[in-house]
């Protein structure tokens, strides 16, 4: 049984500080400024696995294309910093996550009518509509290209200039630092009330609807909330790299996220930030090796399906198990 | 609007959801009998096209290569079935929607790995790249082909299904198939037979649409898509409600691509929308499988 309850242990709160404290320190000891931005990278994903992780280990739905959402979430902020404001990043931000949120209502209102099969369905239905959408509206999005030329703005903390958005440092620890707050926040309400209902939902959802849970509305606000984290990423996203184009709200991009929380294990939270962390080192490292990258990916997700579906999460299980 | 573009539009709707038709139906027919959703089937109908653009290129007629290149993905598809499909019948729906989900990326990369990444065009017969003039327009003879097989393909499947004994037990199997399993049915053999002959169906749709479009691996993403909208519309393991939305989506996308090309598959999306808004089980319901 997986301990439930919403305060921290003494322990647990020594091991995540601990972790953080090692995550902070990373960018000062790493030589090369690469690895600061693959590291970002990393939290960027984990935090969209970790919201995919959500609907798919909590609730028990299935989204193919979570990534149209960060995509929706990086253009909107984009799209503000290049034409409204360059300055106010913060105002940025505040108006990428509503404005994805905004998408995603009426898209999860749809959705959450439908059965759980359908609802799967027309994720990618959905998701190809944005990636539709992105690619040929040229004129806004810039098309193929992708949306270049968003501005370096400062990263500011009531009112105090703290750095630069291009400094890898800066941007790593600012990331860093809303990552964390986002895993806290959401780790709290998968445990409260509400995520126990996300949970009998996942488990039975008939009987859900007969103990009186409304069970569409819950639907829909686990995916608002997957869809409001995703949103985040998507801001993160472009501040850091300053540049997104349709090739991350692509399907195969979507099936990547898929894999990372497979990798990790489904309904742990943490487990799908490690799978993310390990799925951006592997695909770094395979992907200059060889051009059929897909053809792995595909193999390792059936292969994972077939005799992991626990991923690394599930480790410690299989050990307890073993040793019986 | 003139009669001749009026007969170009209908004659392009029908074909064009003749195409969804079939493969939407393989996929409703695996999904009612074995309720597996197969997110690969987009590749097994891209394998079908490039199975018949090999024969095609190897001297082998092109109505013969109808024939075997859906025999080719239908061993594709028990191999399949056999090795990975199978064991995930005991798991939870969301497991197998994953693992066919990879099986498509692998699979597709596989394509690209024989095939190459530039798109192949399928040699006709002569008398199929003549046009034919049919009420004032002059239609190309390749599109009223596909038409046809498309019909003949239906009205077998209609025959096999209704008719025969092995295709009533199989509308049986979808409805209960507990009972029919107590009446010494072999559900495993309806389950590999469920799964080969959808993918011959895929194999079928992809030979035939070889002619229409260019061949490059990314043409079995789109038919994938448009196939779950087909089948989401129609009702899900629904064969009549695949028939009638997949000549909805057949118009609509052959009227909104002559209206305004670039967004037509919003359009389409959009409509799904609207159509799920107020009727969120599909147009005929769920698991109707007649």
């Amino acid at each position: 049984m997986p301990d439930k309850s919403t305060t921290l242990s003494p322990l647990q709160i020594f091991g995540m500080v601990v972790i953080l404290a090692v995550l902070a320190a990373f960018p000062f000891f790493a030589k090369n400024r690469f690895y600061i931005s693959l590291a970002n990278e990393m939290l960027i994903y984990g935090l969209l696995a970790m919201s995919l992780d959500v609907m798919l280990g909590y609730t028990g739905l299935l989204s193919f294309m979570h990534n149209a959402y960060l995509g929706i979430g990086a253009y909107i902020v984009g799209l503000f910093l290049i034409h409204v404001s360059a300055s106010s990043l913060w105002l940025a931000m505040l108006v990428g996550v509503a404005g994805t949120c905004l998408i995603a209502l009426p898209v999860g209102w749809v959705q959450v009518r439908t059965g759980g099969l359908a609802f799967a369905l027309l994720t990618l239905a959905f998701g190809m509509m944005f990636y539709t959408i992105v690619w040929k509206w040229y004129s806004v999005t810039g098309g193929d290209d992708g949306l270049m030329g968003v501005p370096n703005t400062s990263v500011t903390l009531a009112g105090i200039v703290l750095g630069k958005t291009k400094d890898p440092k800066v941007i790593y620890l600012f990331t860093l630092a809303i990552v964390s707050l986002c895993f806290l926040a959401t780790r709290r309400i998968i445990r409260s009330p509400f995520g126990a209902v996300l949970e009998a939902i996942r488990e039975n959802e008939e009987r859900a609807a007969f103990i009186g849970i409304p069970v569409r509305l819950y639907k829909l606000l686990g995916w608002m909330l997957a869809c409001l984290l995703a949103g985040v990423a998507g801001s993160l996203f472009i501040v850091y790299k300053g540049y997104i184009g349709p090739i991350t709200m692509s399907a195969f991009a979507g099936a990547g996220v898929l894999m990372m929380v497979l990798l990790g294990g489904m309904g742990s939270l943490w487990g799908p930030m490690v799978g993310a962390g390990i799925f951006i080192f592997i695909q770094d490292y395979i992907s200059t090796k060889t051009e059929h990258w897909e053809i792995y990916l595909g193999i390792v997700v059936i292969l994972l399906v077939l005799f992991m579906p626990q991923g690394v999460a599930g480790v410690g299980g299989y050990l307890k198990r073993l040793r019986r | 609007m003139t009669l001749a573009l009026f007969v170009d539009i209908t004659l392009n709707s029908l074909v064009l959801g003749g195409v969804f038709l079939i493969v939407a139906i393989g996929l409703n027919i695996i999904y009612g009998l074995s309720r597996v959703m197969n997110l690969a089937h987009g590749s097994l109908y891209a394998i079908g096209a490039y199975a018949g653009y090999t024969l095609v290129t190897q001297k082998i007629p092109f109505f013969v290569a109808i024939l075997i290149a859906p025999l080719i993905v239908g061993v594709v598809g028990l191999v399949l079935e056999r090795t990975i499909i199978a064991p995930m019948r005991k798991r939870s729906m969301i497991y197998t929607l994953i693992l066919t989900y990879g099986l498509m990326f692998a699979l597709d990369g596989l394509i690209k790995y024989t095939w190459g990444n530039e798109p192949r065009f399928m040699a006709m017969p002569a008398f199929m790249r003549e046009t034919m003039p049919i009420l004032g327009t002059h239609y190309p003879v390749f599109r009223l082909v596909t038409l046809l097989i498309t019909a003949a393909v239906m009205a077998a499947l209609m025959l096999f299904l209704g008719k025969t004994k092995t295709g009533i037990t199989l509308r049986a199997a979808a409805t209960i198939p507990e009972m029919v399993s107590c009446l010494g049915i072999n559900m495993t053999h309806v389950h590999i037979g469920a799964f080969v002959l959808g993918c011959c169906l895929a194999g079928i749709a992809g030979v035939i649409a070889g002619p229409l479009t260019t061949i490059d691996p990314l043409m079995g993403h789109g038919m994938l898509i448009s196939s779950f909208v087909v089948i989401v519309i129609g009702g899900l393991g629904s064969l009549r409600g695949a028939v009638i939305a997949a000549l909805l989506i057949g118009v609509v996308q052959t009227l909104a691509e002559f209206f305004i090309t670039d967004l037509a598959m919003v359009i389409v999306y959009m409509l799904m929308a609207v159509i799920l808004a107020f009727r969120p089980r599909g147009l005929l319901g769920e698991g109707k499988f007649e």
